[in-house]
């Protein structure tokens, strides 16, 4: 069954509907052992007081290794440590969606389908600035339903007309038909907002407990995507009306009324209206009318998104909430690592690298 | 011009007269200029220092931020997100005058960009990139004008020095021979005169 299912996600672009049972037992128990390998928490003040190669060869011998082992021979220092963490992170996300069967598969590859758009606006925006097929390869994460071997096909295509030619049978297709070589930015958030339209409707109407949790996770998403959108318009000073379409709907905290009332707002009469919503707890330290960066806010959110999942982590072990929580775990162990490198590398001070991990 | 090789004629010393005048105002205009120049140089200089301190202070932090966007969203997003840039900025080269002195006049169009002239969607990309791309616009802002600064200063390093040159060659060199020259003539035109008494006189003796 899995075997089949796997020939059939090499194969396909089309979204697959939820068919059979679904194996929560199995794949939870798979992921439970997957989790016990993720650094514990007090691995990273450890990190961030070592140099360079200490973390490299810490990183090397770690779930890590085979990754930096077959990469080695492409890349060095801190681009092969980043290149095996996203490897790592393609292998293990491919595994979930290959282990996991029926309505469990659909949620989990709903969920990753943001690497599959993320692959497709990589392959695009690479045609449209005419970098090479190994320049596009190298920022693309195969971690979702398209295959690697697809989405290397897809950048091999001379033309960006000959990508949305392939992609002319997959949930994209419509999105993707409108893209005339000019408006990137238009077709990239039209693709971003039906991943998350997607996601919201493969949840449905909940009606166990699990999924109302698996439900509120992911409204609680769409509400810091909002939250994190009016803040960048509202500091560039982006009025257009049709931004507006930026908007997601689905939110917990921040209705689409509540979002779509604050984005014609001034940047303190934006904040003003803030303070009126439950966020404003998390965010009013970091919040002003004069504040230069938005780095705090975001790292904020993404704090309040992992605490959140890991609030209700334990609830239900036989449902998609640990999945869930697993994936989130992995992508910030991931994120924690690249943060410590990557900060080394470019003289970040402890203190600063330390800000910006989310733990 | 050796004060040999000249013809003690009195053509040739009224010529010789010409050059000097003509060599004398040269030098005093060129003198003129060069201070003019090294006025202006000055007045330049200063704004280059503020426009070089701006410009590695927008370095610095040009270099931070994307630094935090690697780390943050990691090198793969920084480099997709940077494949999507839309309208590179232009950039349109006069010219302007100073003292005689043709320095480049720098115009940029399309550096400074809004959010959503990047080409990047904003639902999949992170204030962590935008904050680097703005740093980067302001640093390849400070590059254009610094570039400008820094090349109308060397154009009128260039043109003090020549404008030197000129000066010391007109002062030391060209003025004193010419002035040798014209004393040799006339020493020799006197000297001829004094013969020609002379031999006038013999003649009527």
């Amino acid at each position: 069954m899995r075997l089949l299912q796997r020939l059939k996600r090499g194969m396909s672009t089309q979204k697959s509907r939820p068919q059979g049972n679904s194996n929560y037992a199995y794949t939870t128990a798979r992921v439970r052992a997957m989790k016990s390998k993720l650094l514990p928490k007090e691995t990273y003040p450890r990190l961030i007081n070592m140099q360079i190669d200490e973390i490299t060869r810490f990183v090397g011998e770690l779930e890590y290794k085979e990754d930096v082992d077959y990469l080695a021979r492409f890349y060095e220092g801190v681009d092969l440590i980043e290149h095996a963490l996203n490897r790592n992170l393609a292998v293990t996300f491919t595994k979930l969606i290959s282990i996991s069967e029926g309505e469990l598969n659909f949620l989990i590859s709903e969920y990753l389908k943001k690497y599959d758009i993320w692959n497709i606006k990589t392959i695009l925006r690479g045609k449209y600035c005419g970098a090479s097929t190994d320049e596009i390869l190298e920022a693309v994460v195969a971690a979702g339903r398209l295959t690697y071997t697809f989405t290397s096909e897809l950048a091999a295509k001379p033309t960006y007309e000959d990508v949305i030619a392939s992609l002319s049978t997959s949930e994209y297709a419509s999105i993707l038909k409108d893209y005339d070589g000019t408006n990137l930015s238009v077709i990239e958030n039209r693709l971003d907002k039906k991943y998350y339209q997607d996601l919201f409707t493969a949840i449905g109407d909940p009606k166990s407990k699990d999924r109302k949790l698996f439900s509120k996770f992911i409204r609680t998403d769409i509400d810091m995507k909002n939250l994190i959108t009016l803040f960048r318009l509202k500091k560039y000073k982006v009025n257009d009306p049709e931004t507006a379409d930026l908007i997601l709907d689905g939110g917990l905290r921040l209705k689409y009324k509540e979002v779509e009332k604050m984005m014609p707002l001034a940047f303190e009469d934006f904040l003003t209206e803030l303070e009126n919503t439950s966020y404003w707890e998390e965010l009013s330290d970091c919040c002003g009318p004069n504040m230069d960066s938005l780095t705090d806010v975001e790292t904020k959110l993404k704090k309040l998104r992992l605490k959140t999942a890991a609030s209700f982590s334990h609830v239900y072990p036989l449902s998609i909430v640990p999945i869930m929580d697993y994936i989130l775990s992995k992508e910030n162990e991931v994120n924690n690592l690249r943060i410590i490198i990557r900060g080394k590398a470019v003289g970040l001070s402890d203190e600063e690298i330390k800000s910006q991990l989310v733990i | 011009m050796g004060a040999k090789d000249i013809k003690p004629t009195r053509s040739e010393l009224i010529e010789l007269k010409k050059k000097i005048k003509l060599s004398q105002s040269g030098h005093k205009l060129l003198k003129m200029k060069r201070d003019g120049l090294i006025l202006e140089f000055f007045d330049i200089l200063s704004k280059a220092k503020d426009v070089r301190s701006e410009l590695d202070k927008a370095y610095e932090v040009a270099n931070k931020k994307i630094g935090l966007a690697n780390a943050v969203d990691g090198i793969i997003t920084v480099k997709s997100t940077a494949f999507a840039l839309q309208n590179i900025p232009q950039i349109e080269l006069e010219s302007r005058n100073i003292m005689g002195v043709v320095v480049p006049k720098i115009e940029s169009s399309s550096v400074r960009k809004s959010i959503e002239e990047r080409g990047y969607g904003i639902l999949g990309t992170s204030s962590y990139t935008d904050e680097a791309a703005d740093a980067y616009e302001k640093l390849v802002e400070n590059i254009i004008v610094a570039a400008e600064i820094e090349t109308t200063m060397k154009k009128l390093l260039d043109d003090i020095e020549k404008t030197k040159r000129r000066v010391n060659a007109l002062e030391f060199k060209v003025i004193p021979e010419l002035q040798e020259s014209m004393d040799f003539i006339r020493l020799r035109l006197e000297e001829m005169e004094r013969e020609n008494t002379f031999r006038l006189k013999k003649i009527k003796g």
